[in-house]
């Protein structure tokens, strides 16, 4: 009994281990790093250094009071303060200025129209993050739909014994540069990320613009953190296929 | 019970092929991989060249996809205002 007792202290320690382990990750000092391969400062709604974060909060609650009851001033405030993030992320769903303009308006009015709800169990800004989000998907969604794309056409295929069907696999990362210009290959990447599923498109803007965690992404979509990894892996699959083929190789 | 806590204590993944190993490159490159699956992981990589040459093209496809995303550019302070005022007399 003693022995078990003393197991379950050491699981017990272990998963604080995993947990704070887990902490560290998503706390940009950890492997993230290796991932978001370029950090932009001031590009998302999420960088705000710490030290500013206390003082931005007691600015936020007061502008949020003011806009509850109406104040317009508030309101503007809240705008200049917001704008470009709105528009940018609104920007990189859409693609073009005039759809990014409609969401940037459809949004701020929902924000002050809609003050009253928000309860406030989360940040002002994590509510108009989703707002925006989920507006600009509903957007995404009512365009018409483009020719069929073979996604299937480009996931990594492999023998029955599992090694990769088509071999050798072609290091073809130190090539990019060379062979195709850099706005070539941002063209390639926007046809691409553009024949992306809504949902699929939204999660790697999520991820790779705005250097969300996987369990914010699941929280703003409404998904489980398993279907946004799965989603995330199958998009960047496709747009790795979708580049190996434009550089000459098997996308498999 | 005993029993019970080794189950979950080892839920490291087994990386023996190609389609293991690039089933797991995401939790590889964010980190969310046990130490033993870490392991595996690697040591698939030592004695695979095809899967090192899929998993450099996948970091690439990522960093291609966020200078894809840095070059959009931000709209001037003017356009700001205008759209501004459009939201105010739609308040109004
Ligand atoms: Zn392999």
């Amino acid at each position: 009994m003693i022995i078990i007792a003393s197991l379950t202290t050491t699981v017990a320690f272990i998963k604080y281990l995993i947990y704070f382990s887990i902490f560290f990750r998503f706390s940009s000092f950890g492997y993230t790093r290796e991932v978001k391969l370029k950090t932009k400062p001031g590009a998302g709604f999420k960088q705000i250094t710490k030290t500013k974060e206390k003082l931005a909060e007691k600015n936020e609650q007061i502008l949020i009071k003011g806009i509850k009851a109406g104040d317009q001033k508030s309101f503007e405030v809240f705008f200049d303060r917001y704008f470009s993030k709105v528009y940018s992320l609104a920007f990189k769903f859409l693609g073009n200025a005039a759809d990014a303009e409609d969401i940037v308006q459809e949004v701020f009015l929902l924000v002050y129209k809609k003050a009253n709800t928000f309860k406030g169990r989360s940040q002002f800004s994590t509510w108009l993050y989703r707002i925006t989000v989920n507006t600009a998907l509903a957007r995404l969604r009512q365009r018409k739909k483009e020719d069929k794309v073979f996604v299937e056409e480009y996931m990594p295929k492999f023998n029955n014994d599992g090694y990769h069907f088509v071999r050798p696999v072609v290091d073809w990362s130190q090539d990019v540069d060379k062979i195709v210009t850099n706005k070539q290959l941002l063209n390639i990447v926007k046809n691409t990320i553009d024949q992306l599923q809504p949902l699929d498109k939204a999660v790697v803007i999520l991820s790779d613009f705005e250097e969300r965690t996987n369990r914010e992404i699941a929280t703003a979509l409404g998904l489980s953190v398993q279907a946004v990894k799965a989603r995330l892996h199958r998009a960047r699959l496709f747009l790795r296929g979708k580049l190996a083929v434009h550089l000459g190789h098997s996308p498999t | 019970m005993v029993k019970k806590m080794t189950s979950k204590r080892s839920r490291s993944k087994k990386v023996e092929t190609c389609k293991q190993a690039t089933s797991l490159i995401m939790d590889y490159l964010t980190g969310e991989m046990n130490s033993m699956t870490k392991r595996a992981f690697e040591e698939h990589l030592s004695f695979c060249p095809d899967c090192i040459a899929f998993l450099r093209t996948y970091k690439k496809t990522i960093q291609a996809v966020q200078s894809f995303f840095d070059t959009i550019p931000l709209k001037k302070k003017g356009f700001q205002q205008t759209l501004k005022r459009k939201l105010k007399k739609k308040i109004n």
